[in-house]
């Protein structure tokens, strides 16, 4: 949990001052967003939250909805 | 606006295209389950099968030059659809990172620090590709050439090596593999080495002379199925009948190597060797990653987001498969049945409605 909070300060530290600075809103917002579903992500990584795989729902999609699947090699 | 304001030339573009597709070199296992000791048949077929697909990513950038896959999809199915596709392209280049990731964590877990947490690996090695693709696709480019070189002989090297137990019956009997393995197999390794080069419609933007690209790129993809074919035919050659159950058949054949007990131990350069390649493979991958985002949300700059997009692909990495066992059974369907329509239909699609649209417009105007 400390390395997570360390490393996110940091990455904000060096991020976030030349944004402000040049006025890049666009660039500023954009990094805000994605700062903060990486480190909500993090943290539930690092307190050992299951945090759900996009391959288990397209795994049921393609597989078990489409029927989309090989047969099992001999 | 395109993001990235740096050239790369031909030659360099071909370097990379050979990287790229040696960077699966890894992946050549999950066609080894269906396949056997085939396997260099399919990669045969695979190449033939993959020229006419990688072809139309080339048409495509060439009647777009100058401007990325994100950008030709906003002109040819209008803002809106556009963007609905090019999220496509995002969530494809997102996952095919973090497989990558992923890969180089799971061989370092399995064959080198087995007690060492792989968050670590995945962590250090996303940083690492991001610090590449920080400094750029000029950079990159540049050492190109140097990777498939060093790649190139040392996988020379290892099959000379082994050449001395090598058994050429363990390719017999011949054609004995059901149609529809086959065709699982061909399906496998056109998509993950060959197809994923889809990442180039993000690249091709870059190049100094668009209109050459196709041929480097054709002869790109030839000569990193040369690799893959070394490596089919090197493993199967050397582990007969066992190709099949080991975790990576690589290391597994250069292990075997013992010239005058001096000589040993060289399963090593196979580790170097594949994380130099995937490297080179994954910052590609991510540089498409950051330049697709940035493209979509009108950022002047892919650098800003760049970092929080490499730690959200390595908690992803970390969570997208359960285990080594999961990977690969994934991979094997859902993981090419996914990405079938991205990388076999859609930029052909996309070139067609081009034609028919006789797009871009001012190329016409130009001609007129």
């Amino acid at each position: 949990m400390i390395y997570v909070l360390t490393i996110y300060t940091l990455v904000a530290i060096i991020n976030l001052p030349p944004l402000i600075k040049n006025g890049q809103k666009r660039e500023l917002f954009a990094f805000i967003a994605f700062f903060i579903v990486a480190f909500v992500l993090s943290l539930l990584y690092a307190m050992d939250i299951e945090i759900p795989s996009p391959m288990e729902g397209l795994k049921y999609l393609i597989e078990d909805f489409m029927g989309l699947k090989y047969p099992e090699p001999k | 606006m395109n993001v990235e304001r740096g050239k790369i030339n031909v030659t360099q573009l071909f370097f990379c295209v050979t990287g790229f597709v040696e960077g699966s070199v890894l992946l050549v296992n999950f066609a080894v389950d269906m396949t056997k000791s085939q396997t260099w048949m399919a990669v045969l077929a695979s190449i033939a099968v993959a020229i006419p697909v990688i072809y139309s990513y080339v048409a495509l950038a060439t009647r777009f030059p100058g401007l990325n896959v994100i950008q030709i999809n906003d002109i040819v199915y209008g803002p809106i659809l556009g963007k609905l596709i090019s999220l496509y392209y995002i969530f494809f280049f997102a996952l095919t990172f973090s497989f990558n990731n992923r890969d180089i964590g799971e061989l370092y877990k399995i064959f080198i620090m087995p007690d060492a947490p792989m968050i670590f690996f995945l962590a250090a090695f996303a940083v690492t590709c991001a610090y590449a693709v920080h400094k750029g696709l000029e950079p990159l480019a540049r050492v190109s050439h140097i990777i498939v070189a060093i790649s190139f002989t040392v996988m020379l090297l290892i099959f000379l090596l082994l050449i001395d137990i090598m058994d050429f019956s363990n390719f017999l009997p011949l054609f004995d593999v059901p149609l529809i393995s086959f065709i699982h197999s061909v399906h496998v390794i056109t998509a993950i080495p060959f197809c994923e080069s889809i990442a180039f419609l993000m690249i091709f933007g870059s190049l100094d002379k668009t209109e050459k690209a196709a041929k480097y790129v054709i002869w790109g993809l030839i000569s990193g199925g040369f690799i893959l074919l070394n490596v089919a035919v090197r493993n199967t050659a050397v582990l007969g009948n066992t190709v099949t159950i080991w975790t990576s058949t690589s290391f597994e054949s250069t292990r075997l190597i013992d010239i005058g007990t001096v000589l040993t131990r060289m399963d090593l350069w196979i580790g170097v060797i594949q994380t130099i390649l995937i490297f080179f493979k994954a910052s590609l991958l991510l540089y498409a990653l950051a330049t697709s985002v940035a493209q979509i949300l009108g950022l002047k700059s892919y650098l800003p987001i760049l970092l929080p997009l490499t730690a959200i692909e390595v908690i992803l990495s970390a969570t997208v498969y359960q285990s080594p066992v999961d990977h690969a059974m994934t991979t094997q369907n859902a993981g090419i049945f996914y990405s079938t329509p991205l990388l076999y239909f859609t930029p052909a699609i996309t070139l067609l409605i081009a034609v028919i649209r006789k797009l871009p417009k001012s190329k016409r105007r130009k001609r007129s």
